[in-house]
């Protein structure tokens, strides 16, 4: 066994383009075939990576690259067609400005109901509840029993950081959550990416900001159009990736 | 299943989120589960009880053999219809947290048997004042429940999955249910359909559904009627099929699931 904490083996995933056509009968009685289909392409191809305790990897690429399908899978909330993601340890997951919020309940019952989907138990979450709405911030905590279908996606985003930085999950997860909150709320997120890494956790950060990116990770994946096209310092991964962005 | 059952505790926070969401801004709120079994029960009783004048159903009086087999009627036909969204309505959660998908649909099984064990003691109080009793024909009432579960469980995966790929499911099983209602003995005893003039094969096969089994059960546990066997067979290993057929759909659909919420 190595030490790696997240581990993908030839990992893959295709999508259908044609909504139309997803529900084939066939799939039911064969076993899924491996021939190449019109309307299917694969989002994800071929990546293989090991990701170490203690790293903080960013993930960069174009839109529409396999970023997010990337960091789905790690999740375990997208179950890959080929090859293997094993992770070693919980994820803390806040991927598309979703933390999972049911929009009818208040931040505070969501606060509770996320925090215990994601294996905390019930005195973890009253002890570990102020701090999550203190670091929310004064906005959410003045709506904290207004249902959270009436929140800014801002605030939404901010509690949705605040529960996922306070899980105790070795794994964490960000998809392009930085770049919505004001500049406050992210000095607040860069001071606990920061305390989170010191204290051993990993980062898996998907971003459009090099700032950011070379601010915190030691480690980069560049993804072109779902094959993993750099896998070494984000230096690399970002070089890279600019030059592939400057035609000839 | 084991993964299910380790997660049990995640299980009971979505019901409890259901129900909280359900009744938040109601002024009535829990009292809806006992009046809207109630009212479907005044309607078919002032029909059928009063103006066609049935009396006595499997030696018991109609009042009581209609709510027995309607309030778990209800049971089947909130499944029904609300099984169909435990995928789609809950999008957000599923595809940001990982549990097994399975805990969703069950999730809305357990919800509404929670409405029907709350509309129990009205149940209770019917069988008492309509001077039938509680009776130890009531132990019944548990494998009623039992058997009623399993199916209602496979019914839903079956159906939260398909829903995600053929909008269509949602619709169809609407139209279902209501023919589905007139096809178990709820409204009318079982003995309506055996004792009449219908060819052999449509009466077996009439008892071949195994709700129809399910149903007999309920009345069993609150009425003196005894289920012909061959209801029994049919909801006891139908349910079980359903059951098995319903994980593995969820468990082949799943992947393509993900992806498509």
């Amino acid at each position: 066994m190595s030490d790696g904490i997240i581990e993908a083996t030839d990992l893959g995933v295709r999508f259908v383009k044609n909504r139309r056509r997803n529900l084939r009968l066939r799939e039911f009685v064969v076993r899924p075939d491996r021939r190449p289909r019109v309307d299917e392409f694969w989002a994800l191809r071929g990546v293989t990576f090991t990701i170490k305790a203690g790293d903080a990897v960013g993930v960069v690429g174009r839109n529409g690259t396999g970023k997010s399908t990337l960091l789905r899978l790690i999740a375990g909330v997208l179950v890959p067609d080929e090859g293997t993601v094993v992770t070693h340890g919980r994820v803390a997951p806040l991927l598309e400005l979703n933390a999972g919020f049911s929009t009818e309940l208040t931040g505070r019952e969501n606060l509770a109901m996320v925090a215990a989907l994601h294996g905390l138990k019930r005195p973890e979450i009253a002890e570990v509840a102020p701090k999550i709405i203190e670091f929310a911030g004064d906005q959410v905590e003045a709506f904290l029993d207004a249902p959270v279908r009436h929140y800014s996606t801002g605030m939404r985003v901010r509690l949705g950081f605040a529960i996922m930085a306070h899980l105790p999950h070795p794994i964490l997860l960000v998809d392009e959550v930085l770049a919505v909150g004001d500049r406050d709320f992210r000095q607040k997120c860069y001071a606990t990416i920061e305390r989170l890494l010191s204290e051993g956790r990993t980062l898996v950060l998907v971003s459009h900001s090099e700032a950011d990116l070379r601010r915190f990770c030691n480690r980069g994946l560049f993804i072109d159009a779902g094959k993993l096209a750099v896998d070494g310092s984000i230096s690399d991964a970002l070089t890279e990736y600019g030059r592939s962005q400057r035609p000839g | 299943m084991a993964a299910v059952w380790q997660y049990r505790g995640v299980l009971g926070l979505l019901v409890r989120r259901d129900l909280t969401v359900k009744y938040q801004q109601s002024v009535l709120g829990y009292l809806w589960s006992l009046i809207e079994p109630l009212t479907v029960a005044a309607i078919y009783w002032f029909v059928f009880g009063v103006l066609y004048g049935e009396r006595v159903a499997n030696g018991a009086p109609y009042i009581l053999f209609l709510a027995s087999g309607l309030f778990a009627w209800l049971w089947v036909a909130g499944v029904l219809s609300e099984a169909t969204t435990a995928l789609t309505g809950q999008a957000g959660l599923i595809t940001t947290v990982a549990v097994p998908r399975e805990i969703f649909p069950i999730g809305r099984v357990i919800g509404k048997f929670v409405e029907y064990l709350a509309a129990l003691p009205v149940l209770a109080l019917i069988a008492v004042l309509s001077g039938s009793g509680l009776g130890p024909r009531l132990l019944v009432l548990p494998v009623a429940v039992l058997v009623q579960g399993v199916l209602l469980v496979g019914v839903a995966l079956l159906l939260a999955s398909l829903n995600v790929m053929v909008r269509d499911v949602g619709r169809s099983v609407r139209l279902l249910s209501r023919v589905l209602f007139y096809a178990l003995p709820v409204i009318y005893p079982l003995t309506r359909v055996l004792e009449s003039s219908l060819p052999t094969w449509v009466t077996v096969g009439y008892q071949l559904n195994p709700l129809v089994g399910v149903m007999e059960l309920h009345h069993a546990a609150w009425t003196d009627a005894v289920p012909p066997a061959l209801t029994l067979w049919s909801a006891g290993i139908g349910s079980v099929l359903l059951l098995l057929a319903g994980w593995w759909v969820f468990r082949r659909l799943e992947p393509v699931v993900l992806k498509e919420l």
